[in-house]
């Protein structure tokens, strides 16, 4: 049984924010918190901890609003696992909690079994449930490989006859849930599991999603956002998917040829007077929404082609930049939002993407250290605030710790702790056809900067995640290796 | 006693049970038999594509015990358009589902879909504050908004004067001025703004900054009407200049400010105050950010024609 906190507010919720997270507002006094906080740490955090410097807040208005209120509240809640260590962790050489892998591998393998009456409303996500544990689990580094089965089976029950994957047996197709299918088939690997998804339909489905004015919906009857432009180019990359539109695809009707008409051109509408981006042309900027702008640009090619191609760069690296929080270290999702350990990924998977735009093609690993974000803040947030006292990782202190912010924390310490170069010439061995652009990137860790800036050890670190497709590095290649060798269909 | 299987109107469909796929199925949920009774008959109606009343029933009751399921919410759509339905009924319907369940996604589109088809704004900007009250930067609710003013030409009913309520009540409220910015200037069958336009924005931005000074809300504004009219930087210099100076560290007040201020000298080609500016970021007043300041340090070493 799983052994989460199963009231229906947080699975509610947790659902209700299917891929974003939407910062609640919600009172920071749960139970297991203040429980707790009664098992103090043996030696007192303050006096070792790297980086206080950035505790501090140097400038502050005096006005009160409700936002500053919550601001405020909140930072009272999170300083303590800051300056302290209230849940007792064992502590890594720079005085920060050590990543408590072994509970958290255990929390994940939890999150893939059984779900009480009350989880129900989870009904349409469990595709993410998978997607999230394989996920988090393989960043641990742990093999998954025996889950191949079940994952395949579970997924066949999952597949839609018109094509695309729903939340479970008779839903309607979704992107969100054929996005998280895939991954998780990705990250199982092997024949059975490729095999398992029926790609001619999945085409059809796709085409059906693309819409005349270049973007995707994410179901059919759903609503159009930046998720399905991204969604849908992972899925049509991954399974090497022809390009060209099905015949039934609403934009081939009006004479669109093929995914990537008019799609770039959508994407650049979704970039806010703020410089973020948003869910749709008009809406508020985003971090979540962020990501999967940079990460369809990185797809459709180059980051330093399709980044200042298509978005303005200067104000976008200046959002993004803004939303690494102060005193916390993480990131918020949007101006004056809270900080929230699920932007780790969000807003902090964004820097890879963004920093291979803004370096000349092929320069090699020594650049890397040119670093435009605070990956010690981040490292220090995710390992001191985000971490639950049983296991799993959580958006902040007083939330209880669930599989999709597990996941999500731990995508953002791998992308602290890692560096990624583009190289534009890199055989991959892969076919160099026009959605070859995310298979050009390398590792490039060790012998680069930052090291007087580190604040973990060897054994804080979790695996590399490709900075695109969010799974294990090296499985997306295998992927697509395997469609690219398979005739036809 | 089950609700569908002992209803002799059921009699004539067989429930479809869910398929796990297999013997042990990762992240299987232990429904209530309430729950999986009524999905069974649901994916036997939905194989039929059956559209009538006591389908919108079914829909209804599981919608009540899950109401994140989209698949119902996209059946029931289908379902209501088809039996030519009332959908003011239906709105009445939402209406105290979607307070119940202030961050559901299905329920704001499943509104914008039959208000698409009622093609009537009636009482939704009344509902959409009342919204707003319990839940003011809802990121369903200001993009259904946005869809709403755009899709019925809102655009002076009445927009700018409630956002500038919200923003009265919370200055901070970044939902509240992205949405100002749209009632603006995201009409895209507008052909510009005049200068009074701008000018009254900007006269707006500037007086949330005398309140706020570190509120980064109303300073993205200012930066986004400087890109929209393509003005330099430096129409802002003497308003920068009040609240923060690389000359006096000691009286900084805002390090939004600064950040403008350098933007402003390296238009100047004045190197030397742009990098006094961003080393006040990076060494006192930001220091979380101090990589992306001396980045911009960097770009200061480039011929102006690039930057
Ligand atoms: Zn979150």
């Amino acid at each position: 049984m799983a052994t989460q906190q199963a009231s229906t507010e947080t699975t509610s919720a947790r659902l209700e924010e299917i891929f974003i997270s939407s910062n609640r507002i919600q009172e920071l006094s749960e139970a297991e918190d203040i429980e707790d906080m009664e098992s103090k740490s043996p030696e007192p955090l303050h006096q070792q901890m790297a980086h206080l410097d950035l505790i501090e807040q140097p400038l502050r208005d005096n006005l009160v609003t409700q936002s500053s209120e919550l601001q405020d509240e909140t930072l009272a809640a999170i300083l303590p696992f800051l300056t302290d260590n209230p849940f007792g962790f064992e502590l890594n050489s720079y005085g920060i909690p050590k990543l408590q892998r072994s509970k958290h591998i255990a929390f994940l393998h939890n999150a893939l079994g059984k779900y009480p009456p009350q989880f129900a409303v989870m009904d349409a996500a469990r595709p993410w449930l998978l997607y999230w544990s394989l996920q988090g689990l393989t960043c641990l580094r742990e093999d998954v490989s025996d889950y191949r089965e079940r994952v395949t089976y579970t997924f066949s029950a999952c597949q839609h006859p018109t094509g695309g994957f729903g939340g479970g047996h008779g839903q309607l197709p979704h992107l969100a849930a054929s996005y998280a299918a895939v991954l998780s088939l990705v990250i199982v690997g092997g024949e059975e599991s490729y095999e398992m998804i029926d790609r001619k339909a999945m085409w059809h489905f796709m085409g059906n999603m693309k819409q005349p004015d270049g973007g995707f919906t994410m179901a059919p009857g759903g609503e159009e956002d930046i998720r399905g432009a991204f969604c849908a180019m992972v899925i049509i990359t991954l399974l090497n998917l022809p390009l060209e539109l099905p015949p039934n695809s609403p934009a081939r009707v009006k004479g669109d040829e093929t995914f990537l008409t008019n799609l770039p051109e959508w994407v650049s509408r979704c970039q806010s007077f703020e410089g973020g981006i948003s869910s749709a042309p008009g809406n508020e900027a985003h971090g979540a929404y962020a990501f999967c702008a940079l990460g369809c640009l990185c797809l459709i090619g180059e980051p330093s082609t399709t980044l200042p191609k298509y978005l303005s760069i200067p104000p976008l690296l200046s959002w993004l930049s803004s939303r690494q929080t102060s005193p916390e270290g993480g990131f918020q999702g949007r101006t004056n939002k809270l900080v929230d350990g699920c932007y780790s990924h969000w807003v902090g998977g964004c820097w890879a993407l963004i920093e291979a735009a803004l370096s000349s093609p092929n320069t090699s690993a020594t650049s890397s250290n040119n670093c435009l974000w605070n990956r010690a803040a981040l490292v220090r947030w995710i390992l001191s605030c985000c971490q639950g006292k049983k296991g799993g990782l959580r958006d902040k202190p007083g939330k209880h710790p669930d599989a999709y912010h597990t996941c999500y924390n731990l995508a953002g310490l791998s992308a602290a702790q890692h560096h990624y170069v583009y190289l534009p010439e890199r055989n991959t061995g892969l076919d160099e056809g026009p959605l070859a652009a995310a298979f050009k990137w390398d590792v490039a860790d060790g012998g680069v900067g930052e090291e007087d800036k580190r604040v973990w050890d060897e054994e804080d670190e979790v695996r590399v995640v490709h900075p695109v497709f969010v799974v294990p590095w090296g499985q997306a290649e295998k992927c697509r290796g395997y469609f690219e060798r398979k005739e036809g269909f | 006693m089950s609700k569908y299987s002992d209803d002799p109107a059921w009699s004539d469909i067989v429930p479809l049970p869910q398929d796990d796929g297999g013997p042990n199925p990762l992240a299987a949920i232990a429904y209530k038999d309430e729950y999986s009774e009524a999905m069974s008959y649901l994916r036997a109606v939905m194989a039929e594509n059956e559209m009538s009343e006591r389908v919108l029933g079914l829909t209804e009751h599981i919608i009540s015990m899950n109401p994140a399921h989209y698949t119902v919410w996209l059946y029931r759509a289908k379902c209501l358009f088809t039996l030519s339905s009332d959908l003011k009924a239906e709105i009445a319907w939402l209406n105290p589902t979607a307070l119940k369940h202030l961050k559901n996604y299905q329920i704001w589109h499943h509104r914008q879909t039959i208000i698409e088809k009622l093609d009537s704004a009636d009482g939704e900007v009344t509902f959409i504050s009342s919204m707003l009250e319990a839940d003011s930067k809802n990121y369903h609710v200001w993009s259904y908004r946005q869809w709403l003013v755009r899709r019925f030409d809102l655009w002076h009913e009445g927009e700018l004067e409630a956002v500038e309520g919200m923003l009265k009540e919370d200055v901070r409220n970044n939902s509240a001025w992205n949405h100002r910015w749209f009632v603006v200037f995201g009409n895209e069958k507008m052909e510009g703004v005049d200068d009074g336009v701008l000018e009254r924005e900007m006269d707006y931005a500037k007086a949330a900054i005398y309140m706020t000074p570190q509120n980064q809300s109303p300073w993205n504004y200012l930066r986004g009407l400087l890109r929209y009219a393509k003005l330099p930087a430096s129409t802002l210099k003497e308003f920068a200049l009040e609240f923060a100076s690389p000359e006096k560290p000691d009286e900084v007040h805002s390090s939004h400010a600064l950040d403008l201020l350098a933007d402003i000298y390296a238009e100047e080609e004045n190197k030397k105050e742009a990098e006094k500016a961003l080393d006040l970021l990076a060494k006192r007043f930001d220091p979380i950010r101090a990589n992306y300041w001396n980045y911009r340090k960097s770009l200061l070493e480039l011929p102006a024609a690039a930057s």
